[in-house]
């Protein structure tokens, strides 16, 4: 619960704050937010599961984040950032949408 | 990422045995599991863990921190989103590669503009031309018809020039006298002149007609005024040679008074006469 209300405040706070994304960060961050979202499912499957550890997530959260920022920045200093990135996303949206499908196997018993 | 690829791996090998037997007990016990909720953890199944994390909200250190790492998430998704939803450009997202290829046909457009614009500047300066031709043209035209009108006595003509008159009070002055004077003065460089009153221009004849003179048919009587525009300096000597129209007019004893003037008006005009015969070989 305090999770959740944690993700509003977050969402919140962005809307109303609203700044100025830097120039530096701007490449990264859609791809930094892909990857905590596949993260941040991970870890809800493992909750329902009943394996969640805040270790684990913690470290897969933040993995995640640099992992997926370093690929596209290399991709960019190769110069196939573009299809570096779409790679991420791709990959990220495949695990997504698995552990999307166990989370409704749990949720939904189907 | 290792850590998170660990656990899918995991879960895997885990997953479906686990799966078919929480299935069949959900299928079977449901109504017990439900009755005690406060079951072990291998017993709940997700569901049922979900609902309980959920509520009551419990405050613990992995929530706390799961709680931030989420808000860290949704400030960037909610930045990420605004600042994509908010640019004003539809070329914010797009592709590099359409970028490289909207900015070539953009390119292509602009050279084809600017092409269109050299040819239509071209074409407007041809016309300027062809404008200030024209004009040039109608100036030249007007000039050469004062000048040709005044050679054949159609337009008035004013300039500097002299007046002669003669006056003959024996009318011993003859046609051919007169005819003397006007040759000796076109000789001299007159260029429009005229006899009391009379044009005299290119076809002018002169004829005797008892004591007056007919010029073109026109009878004039003396005293004979000739006003003629050309060079004073020029016309007067040449009468005054010796042996000359002055001289020999003299000698009939006819009175010659010559005056220089900066300004001759000769205003006596001929109709224009359209030749029956002769036409411009030049058309």
């Amino acid at each position: 619960m305090i999770a959740v209300l944690g993700l509003v405040v977050g969402v919140v706070a962005g809307l109303l704050v609203r700044p100025e994304v830097p120039a530096a960060v701007e490449p990264y961050l859609p791809i930094a937010v892909v990857a905590a979202l596949d993260a941040v499912f991970g870890g809800l499957r493992a909750m329902l599961d009943g394996i969640f550890d805040d270790k684990v997530f913690v470290v897969s959260f933040l993995s995640n984040v640099v992992v997926a920022a370093l690929i596209v920045f290399l991709g960019d200093e190769l110069g196939v950032g573009a299809q570096l990135s779409t790679g991420v996303v791709v990959v990220l949206g495949i695990r997504i949408f698995s552990n999307a499908a166990a989370i409704r196997r749990h949720v939904f018993q189907a | 990422m290792s850590n998170h690829d660990e656990t899918p791996e995991n879960r895997l090998r885990r997953e479906l045995p686990e799966e078919v037997r929480a299935s069949a007990r959900g299928a079977v016990n449901a109504p017990e599991t439900v009755d005690l909720p406060g079951g072990g953890p291998a017993e709940l199944t997700g569901r049922q863990r979900l609902a309980k994390s959920l509520w009551p909200p419990r405050v613990s250190r992995a929530q706390l921190i799961v709680a931030l790492l989420l808000s860290g998430l949704g400030f960037g998704l909610a930045v990420q989103v605004a600042s994509n939803s908010d640019s004003d450009t539809a070329l914010r997202g797009a592709r590099q590669e359409d970028l490289v290829r909207i900015l070539d046909e953009l390119d292509d457009r602009t050279q084809r503009l600017e092409d269109e614009k050299q040819g239509l500047e071209k074409q407007r300066a041809e016309l300027e031309n062809s404008s200030n031709q024209a004009e040039e043209a109608r100036r030249q035209t007007v000039e050469k018809e004062g000048q040709l009108g005044i050679l054949a006595g159609t337009v008035a003509a004013r300039g500097p020039g002299i007046t002669i008159t003669i006056d003959d009070t024996k009318g011993t002055v003859e046609a051919n006298m007169l005819l003397d004077a006007i040759q000796e003065l076109r000789a001299a460089g007159a260029e429009a002149m005229q006899v009391n009153g009379v044009r005299v221009v290119a076809g002018t004849y002169l004829s005797d007609a008892g004591d007056a003179v007919g010029v073109d048919g026109n009878k004039i009587k003396a005293p004979y005024r000739l006003k003629v525009i050309g060079k004073p300096q020029d016309l007067e000597p040449a009468l005054n040679i010796p042996g000359g129209v002055v001289q020999t007019l003299e000698k009939e004893q006819a009175t010659v008074t010559i005056e220089r003037s900066d300004k001759i008006v000769v205003d006596a005009l001929r109709a224009a006469k359209q030749p029956d015969y002769a036409r411009s070989s030049s058309r």
